[in-house]
């Protein structure tokens, strides 16, 4: 198999499972170079023991889902997204798509201290169109990608869970 | 640190504390606790529904249920506590920190129930939380202030008037403030309104208070606070400073002690201005003295009329525990086996908070699934949490303190660098990735450093961290992604005639491991 890595430092690497050698660990090609790597599982919650080319490493994994994956490794941690040559040749084509409607969500569940978005109203990527108060602090909620303001489903001083939709943004249609 | 003596307050006769109710949870209810154990004080747990495992609960000789999950429903709820007291036949309660510890109501209503309020008195509290009557204290009793407002101020007009007295920058800050909400800064006159609106909607909001008072806004100012203790029979004693300046809208993120850039001449007038705060409201109890230092002066920002967060890094550096000496403040004794301490090494504190810093720091919720914990020569960890934690969102996100102790500042840091190289908290986010980056920037390093470092930092545009592990772990990480997949397709059922050779394998061995484990 081979593999299509991602950090969120937008670093890339190649990585192609050459062999599997069972015990001995793997085999592997990364972008071409020839690696040895051996990862144990250690307490099936999330730590593993990976000794790569004779180095060891104490590393803990987290998966949000198959593809996107956090690494933790001696205290540092990556954001990691991992995909197959058959998710990499699907994602490729769904980004050339039109731009999608965005749903913005509550992070955690918390109070909904302030709108400011309104409807019709065109936001920018990383906008701030609410103020959620959860655990003492307050929040700034914001468009991920930016659009137009189609429906507002909280107001101030609702009580909101997480996951819960706040607003829907259109596609905007000005953007390229 | 020399004591120093005066008026005695009456109604000191010690009055032994055997049982100790503690008004708290988490972290610091754990650390009372061990504090108590140390003294041979049974204790006393109160409880929501949503801590019904928790550490404190669990810890505690005895636990009384208070209901509800919000604070509002629980470690507020005051009559509940006192009346868990009474049925317990605890002698004392100690209100940790947060919660009611500043509640002076409260702690006017556990003296009237005959308990020991493990605390100031409820007039030090008073004048000490209000920010207007805290400097007209000061002022009095010569401990140097920021220049600013004496009245509160209610609309954005009469704030503006003020501002041009002061000069911009100036500091828009809650009369009723704390914890950082309800403060702004105001750069130029044009944003003042707009400022003023925002933070009093938020100070009336938090505290049902939303009146503003101005100052002037320091450069490059640094916080630096000064521990102080003093007992009911006149001895105030100082126990030097704690270095805070790395926060992040007033949160704090790491604390030292003592402050790389403090010299003990420094530290003996800002001690003797922190015992003169204290004495100014006849303060007994452990307090914290906060004070703004900039360009070789320092400024009283506000005292804390409780045990704090990063008291620990004292306790290091001094050899004291401070919430066994205001046990015994409590209880009536004196405190004069404290007095000619002197400090030795040099500790850091970094917070454990479950929060995201690649997401603003948002709040982090989940269960903590996983945790291993540092160790190791100069290692100090005050927790609550535990694996199989929820991490709600009813209370704070302070999941442990972290502490390293060396006898010189690098040494200090160096084991605060393998502390967080080796601690793993899995199921939440947490403060742990940031810190270790932070204490490896040339900024930390050298010691200079402010309290806009941290949201510079975090905004980008900052210095790298040096990371002393030369091995590429972004490599490193992306081959354990890659690894993790291939061992998750290799549990599955093949989609593929092309995975399932490699995949049987694993599948074995697996089966092995699994047959391996239950035999033992």
């Amino acid at each position: 198999m081979k593999y299509f890595l991602k950090t969120q430092s937008d670093r890339r690497l190649e990585v192609e499972v050459a062999e599997d050698q069972g015990e001995q660990g793997y085999r592997l090609l990364v972008d071409g170079e020839e690696c040895q790597a051996v990862l144990r599982d250690v307490d099936r919650l999330g730590q593993y023991a990976l000794v790569l080319d004779g180095r060891s490493y104490a590393v803990s994994i987290e998966e949000t889902d198959e593809q996107h994956l956090y690494v933790n490794i001696a205290g540092e941690s990556w954001q990691v997204i991992a995909e197959d040559e058959r998710e990499k040749a699907a994602g490729a084509i769904a980004a050339q798509g039109p731009p999608k409607a965005e749903q913005i969500k509550a992070a955690m569940p918390g109070v909904i201290i302030s709108v400011s978005a309104e409807e019709g109203q065109t936001v920018a990527a990383g906008e701030t169109v609410a103020v959620l108060e959860a655990m003492k602090m307050q929040n700034e909620v914001q468009s991920q990608h930016g659009g137009v303001v189609e429906s507002l489903m909280v107001a101030t001083g609702d009580r909101v869970e997480a996951g819960q939709v706040l607003i829907k943004l259109a596609p905007n249609p000005d953007a390229e | 640190m020399a004591p120093s003596r005066s008026k005695p307050v009456p109604e000191s006769t010690p009055r032994p504390i055997r049982k100790l109710l503690i008004a708290n949870r988490g972290e610091i209810a754990v650390r009372i606790q061990r504090s108590c154990r140390d003294l041979g004080i049974e204790t006393v747990a109160v409880y929501s529904d949503a801590d019904r495992n928790a550490l404190h609960v669990r810890f505690a000789n005895q636990a009384v249920a208070l209901g509800g999950n919000t604070p509002a429903e629980s470690y507020l709820r005051g009559d509940r506590i006192i009346a868990a007291a009474k049925e317990t036949g605890a002698d004392a309660i100690h209100p940790g920190f947060g919660f009611l510890a500043e509640n002076g109501e409260f702690a006017d209503a556990v003296a009237a129930a005959g308990l020991a309020w493990v605390g100031p008195t409820a007039k030090s509290m008073a004048i000490m939380g209000d920010k207007l009557s805290s400097r007209r204290a000061m002022v009095e009793a010569k401990v140097p202030v920021v220049p600013g407002t004496t009245e509160a101020v209610d609309d954005p007009a009469a704030a503006l008037r003020i501002a041009e007295d002061i000069g911009y920058p100036v500091m828009l800050k809650a009369s009723a403030g704390g914890g950082g909400k309800g403060i702004r800064v105001v750069p130029f006159a044009d944003e003042m309104e707009s400022a003023f609106s925002t933070a009093s909607g938020e100070a009336k909001n938090a505290f049902g208070d939303g009146r503003m008072y101005l100052e002037k806004f320091l450069v490059s100012p640094r916080h630096i606070e000064i521990q102080v203790l003093g007992d009911k029979h006149g001895t105030v004693l100082h126990f030097g400073e704690r270095e805070c300046s790395l926060q992040r809208r007033h949160q704090k993120l790491i604390e030292e002690a003592p402050s790389p850039i403090i010299d003990e001449a420094t530290r003996q007038r800002m001690g003797e201005a922190a015992v003169a705060a204290a004495r100014a409201v006849d303060y007994h109890s452990a307090g914290t003295v906060e004070f703004l230092w900039s360009q070789g002066e320092f400024y009283f920002l506000e005292m804390n009329t409780r045990i704090q967060v990063e008291h620990g890094i004292t306790e290091e550096v001094y050899g004291v525990d401070l919430i066994a000496q205001m046990i015994r403040v409590a209880a009536g004794e004196q405190i004069d086996d404290c007095v000619g301490l002197m400090p030795r090494g040099h500790a850091i504190e970094v917070r454990l908070n479950a929060e995201d810093p690649d997401n603003g720091f948002l709040p982090s919720l989940g269960t903590v699934r996983n945790l291993r914990w540092p160790g190791g020569p100069g290692v100090r960890i005050d927790s609550g949490v535990y694996r199989g934690m929820e991490v709600t969102p009813y209370y704070d996100s302070m999941l442990a303190k972290l502490i390293a102790f060396g006898r010189d500042r690098e040494q200090a840091r160096r084991r605060m660098l393998r502390v967080l190289q080796e601690l793993h908290v899995g199921g939440v986010k947490t403060s742990a990735g940031i810190a270790l980056q932070l204490l490896q920037t040339e900024a930390f390093i050298t010691g200079d450093y402010d309290t806009g470092f941290l949201e510079r930092y975090v905004e980008g545009g900052n210095e790298a961290p040096k990371r002393e592990v030369t091995d590429d772990l972004e490599r490193v990480a992306a081959i354990v992604a890659a690894l993790h997949r291939q061992r998750a397709g290799a549990r599955r059922p093949a989609r593929n005639p092309q995975e399932s050779s490699g995949g049987s394998n694993w599948l074995r061995a697996a089966r092995l491991e699994q047959h391996g484990r239950s035999g033992r």
